[in-house]
């Protein structure tokens, strides 16, 4: 059992380190190639199925500047996964350092309190939701470029800028149920 | 079997063909004759035709288990439905024979889930079929599946009018509260004014009171209520979550097999004159996704009858604009409300008809169409063909361009598809479709579009934040376009949809949503830049939409004047690219303009226009600013919106440092001061930009840079 800590080593020159976290280990490897070859800085992507990461490798890991829960909305083990992960992380993360990506938004499949609860996790932790196209060439390219952004921010290459602002930029919000907006 | 089909010819007869159409007419139906015989001979060995008449004949009573003849007669017809489709006839035997129960329940089902057509469906066998509903002894899953199958095939239909006239006793079914939802969706396509009674929506009512809000029965009263809003006094919510489902599962692939099969082979065949020559351009497996072709049926009694009230025209007849003038008051709309996009009569005619009845209907289709193939199609999108989503979505784009106005269920789409957006599925046409949505009002427009559109605009790439930025920008001048439209109409009212769900506003909730709408921009502008760099692409995007907002006064008439952010005029003063300091000089031109106008139209009443003294100091404020910088060389005079402590600039060891910003050191001039400086005194060796300064150089030296076409400055200079 090791707490996943974010300031437990010191950060390296021009590189940044991002975790994804998926139980079904299905989009993480096409994400992370696409990941390093989007990259302009030295990116290290480490997967990982679930928290909390072995002990074994702790002298040789480096400080992970961002982590990514994907979560497959088809499936209600992947939700559950993420939700028990999560406890193995050091709080600081929470101040802009952990992100939600989510896979099959758009199906018809999916009951919609699953996604309910997953946008509820969301904005209690403060993080920023994101969608993927897991399925196109063209939206892998494009959730990792969206990653990048928050880890460059995360990682501190962006002057001026710091996890936590851009995390109150981007966190998730609940809404009530858009259904059936009346304008009355 | 030719009966049921030569009716399409047009109606009024079209000018633009000759008349001697009916001198080969003659020698045309002699040779189709002799064709038909040889076509009969062959036809009276083809064992489906035995079977039809094996059904047509067959006689009540006749027992069905163990009975080889009609399994193997049964076995037939279906192997045809399925694969070419039942002609007319066909249909009408088979449909006859299923729901006259001759042969007890059984087969009524199995027939029923066969009846796939190849052309049309006779209307008289539709009739005759719901005589037969009438009698009552039809198990209730077999009468569901009967008006299910109805409303898969109602575009197939070849008229429509004796369906009309026995509106009353399909009515009726109404009360049946398993056929309820189907005979709702069947009576909306069929409702004419006529059809609209009180005792029907007092039914209507009541039925509600007992089943509850129930959406098919709102969709039909919201109906109701536009053809006749004194009978119906319900307040009917403006945005219902969903319209009718689609019933059309037991027969929709094999109803696309045959059409496809057909539309590739008889392309040049005479027994299938319609809905060819459209269905040949491919219907691929996402059926759905390409606008129906308008296949509208002909009133055979419309030729022959005499009262022109009655008188219908489908608009798939008509085939120009005068065509269209002449018959505006009895054009008959397809059932298929989509199939009015693809063409551009139609969009004439939903442009200038009262009927919101029309809007209405296509409102229903688009947002069915939009919601269940982009935000909840069956494999997650996968297999999603992007080309054909990108056709549709242009078309749509089209037809909004074209009508000036977005739809309400493309508006109600994309609230939500917003929500699950990455950013890049169809960016283009996504950002398109946004631009155009109507006014929000200011309460909502937060909730429904900025905090999607916040965290994809923080997340997403440069080019995304230059596309949101632009999207937005249009939606500004959309929206300031209609307030001055219908702002000059009528009083205040400016509702640009012009369908009943839209939402009357009045002047200050326009003005409200509007400034949220120019504050949140701000907002984005100003961090989007810093987390960028500053980078002059994105810029260039944000003066786009200042340039917008600063006219509001004098080009919209809209009487509200906000300035730009600190984050954004900054930025825009200290950029290293000429083109945005000249934009933003022009840009604060234009304020002085409309602040100037505002201020002389004050005493008038009718012009009211109050701009909050906020607006003048951060007016003045920007104004003195860029003047002392660009000018009078007096950067860090105390009453400055920038100060630094004197020892700090002392520490910093620049020289003349109150200089560093005006016309001459500017970042963004200093290559135009050295070129100036060579021009101007070509034989010097030592280069002293500060000579440019002496009166008359300075003069020389802003002409050269208005030559440079630098007219934003020029503008800004003179106004000073």
């Amino acid at each position: 059992m090791s707490l996943l800590k974010s300031f437990n080593n010191f950060p390296a020159l021009n590189t940044a380190n991002i975790l994804l976290v998926e139980n079904e280990e299905q989009f993480q490897q096409s994400l992370a190639n696409a990941l390093v070859e989007a990259a302009d800085a030295i990116v290290n992507v480490r997967l990982a199925k679930s928290l909390p990461v072995p002990t074994k490798n702790e002298e040789s890991r480096p400080r992970i500047d961002l982590v990514v829960f994907i979560i497959n909305l088809t499936s209600e083990l992947s939700f559950e996964s993420t939700e028990a992960s999560l406890k193995y992380l050091d709080c600081g993360y929470f101040l802009g350092k952990v992100c939600f990506m989510l896979t099959n938004a758009r199906n018809a499949s999916i009951p919609p309190e699953r996604l309910d609860a997953v946008r509820k996790l969301a904005s209690l932790l403060h993080c920023p939701l994101l969608f993927a196209e897991d399925q196109t060439p063209d939206g892998v390219t494009n959730a990792a470029e969206r990653l990048l952004t928050i880890l460059k921010v995360a990682a501190g290459h962006v002057p001026m800028t710091t996890a936590l602002y851009m995390s109150i930029l981007t966190q998730c919000t609940v809404l009530p149920d858009i259904d059936q907006p009346s304008f009355d | 079997m030719a009966t049921g089909l030569n009716v399409t010819g047009p109606l009024i007869s079209d000018p633009s063909f000759p008349s001697d159409q009916s001198v080969s007419s003659r020698s045309i139906n002699k040779s189709l004759r002799v064709a038909e015989k040889e076509r009969r001979k062959l036809e009276a060995e083809d064992p489906f035709v035995l079977a039809l008449k094996y059904f047509s004949d067959v006689e009540a009573g006749t027992p069905v288990i163990g009975n080889d003849e009609f399994e193997k007669n049964l076995v037939q017809v279906e192997k045809v439905a399925y694969s070419k489709g039942l002609s007319p006839e066909g249909i009408s035997i088979m449909l006859e024979f299923s729901m006259s129960l001759r042969m007890g329940n059984a087969p009524c089902v199995r027939v029923l889930k066969c009846l796939i057509p190849a052309t049309v469906v006779p209307q008289e066998a539709v009739v005759r079929a719901v005589a037969w509903l009438c009698v009552g002894k039809i198990p209730i899953s077999a009468q569901v599946l009967f008006i299910k199958w109805v409303l898969t095939v109602f575009d197939m239909i070849d008229a429509k009018d004796q369906l009309r006239a026995i509106y009353g006793f399909i009515f009726n079914f109404v009360t049946e509260e398993n056929l309820c939802p189907f005979i709702c969706h069947l009576l909306y396509l069929l409702t004419r004014k006529e059809s609209v009674r009180v005792f029907r929506v007092r039914k209507l009512l009541e039925l509600q009171s007992k089943l509850g809000r129930q959406p098919f029965l709102l969709h039909l009263l919201s109906l109701y209520k536009v053809f006749c809003p004194e009978l119906v006094t319900l307040s009917i919510q403006s945005r219902m979550k969903t319209g009718f489902r689609n019933h059309n599962a037991p027969w929709k692939s094999a109803l696309i097999a045959v059409q496809k099969r057909s539309g590739s082979q008889v392309a040049s065949s005479t027994s299938l004159p319609f809905m060819i020559k459209e269905k040949t351009t491919s219907r691929k497996r996402k059926h759905c996704l390409e606008f129906p072709t308008m296949s509208g049926s002909v009133n055979k009694q419309a030729q022959t009858e005499p009262s022109v009230s009655k008188r219908v025209v489908p608009l798939v007849q008509l085939h120009s604009f005068a065509q269209l003038l002449k018959n505006m008051h009895c054009v008959e709309l397809p059932a298929q409300m989509g199939s009015l996009l693809g063409s551009s009569l139609a969009l004439h005619y939903l442009d200038c008809v009262q009927d919101e009845s029309a809007l209405l209907r296509l409102n229903f289709w688009l947002g069915y169409a939009l919601h269940e193939e982009f935000l909840f199609c069956g494999d997650g999108g996968s297999s999603q063909n992007l080309e054909e989503a990108q056709q549709f979505l242009n078309k749509l784009l089209f037809t909004q361009d074209f009508l000036q106005e977005g739809f309400s269920s493309s508006e109600a789409f994309l609230y939500k598809f917003l929500r699950v957006w990455d950013g890049s599925l169809l960016r283009s046409q996504v950002l398109g479709l946004l631009s155009n949505i109507p006014v929000i009002p200011s309460i909502k427009i937060g909730q429904f579009l900025f905090e999607p559109l916040m965290q994809l605009f923080f997340t997403s790439s440069l080019f995304f934040k230059c596309g949101l930025i632009e999207c937005l920008n249009n939606m500004l001048s959309k929206w300031l376009c209609w307030n001055t439209v219908y702002c000059l109409e009528d009083n205040l009212d400016i509702s640009p949809n012009k369908s009943h769900t839209s939402i009357n506003m009045t002047l200050t909730d326009f003005k409200d949503s509007l400034m949220e709408l120019v504050h949140f921009v701000g907002r984005l502008a100003s961090v989007g830049l810093q987390l960028e760099g500053y980078n002059s692409l994105l810029l260039s995007f944000i003066l786009d939409f200042y340039e917008t907002v600063c006219d509001m006064f004098v080009k919209y008439e809209l009487p509200l004047v906000l300035v730009p952010p600190a984050g954004v005029f900054y930025p825009a003063l200290f950029a290293t690219d000429p083109v945005s300091v000249d934009r933003l000089a022009y840009i604060m031109y234009r304020y002085q303009v409309n602040l100037t106008e505002a201020k002389s139209h004050r005493k008038q009443p009718k012009k009211a226009c109050r701009i909050s003294h906020h607006t003048l100091c951060d007016f003045n404020h920007y104004m003195s600013v860029m003047v002392n910088c660009l000018w009078n060389s007096k950067m860090f005079e105390p009453d400055m919106g920038i100060q630094l402590k004197e020892e700090l600039l002392l520490k910093a060891n620049i020289p003349e440092y109150w200089e560093s910003f005006n016309f001459i050191h500017h970042p963004a001039f200093l290559s135009y001061a050295v070129d100036f400086h060579h021009k101007c005194w070509p034989g010097r060796q030592d280069m002293n930009l500060n000579s440019i300064k002496y009166s008359k150089p300075w003069t020389w030296y802003l002409e050269y840079l208005y030559s440079q076409g630098y007219d934003g400055l020029k503008q800004f200079v003179l106004v000073m």
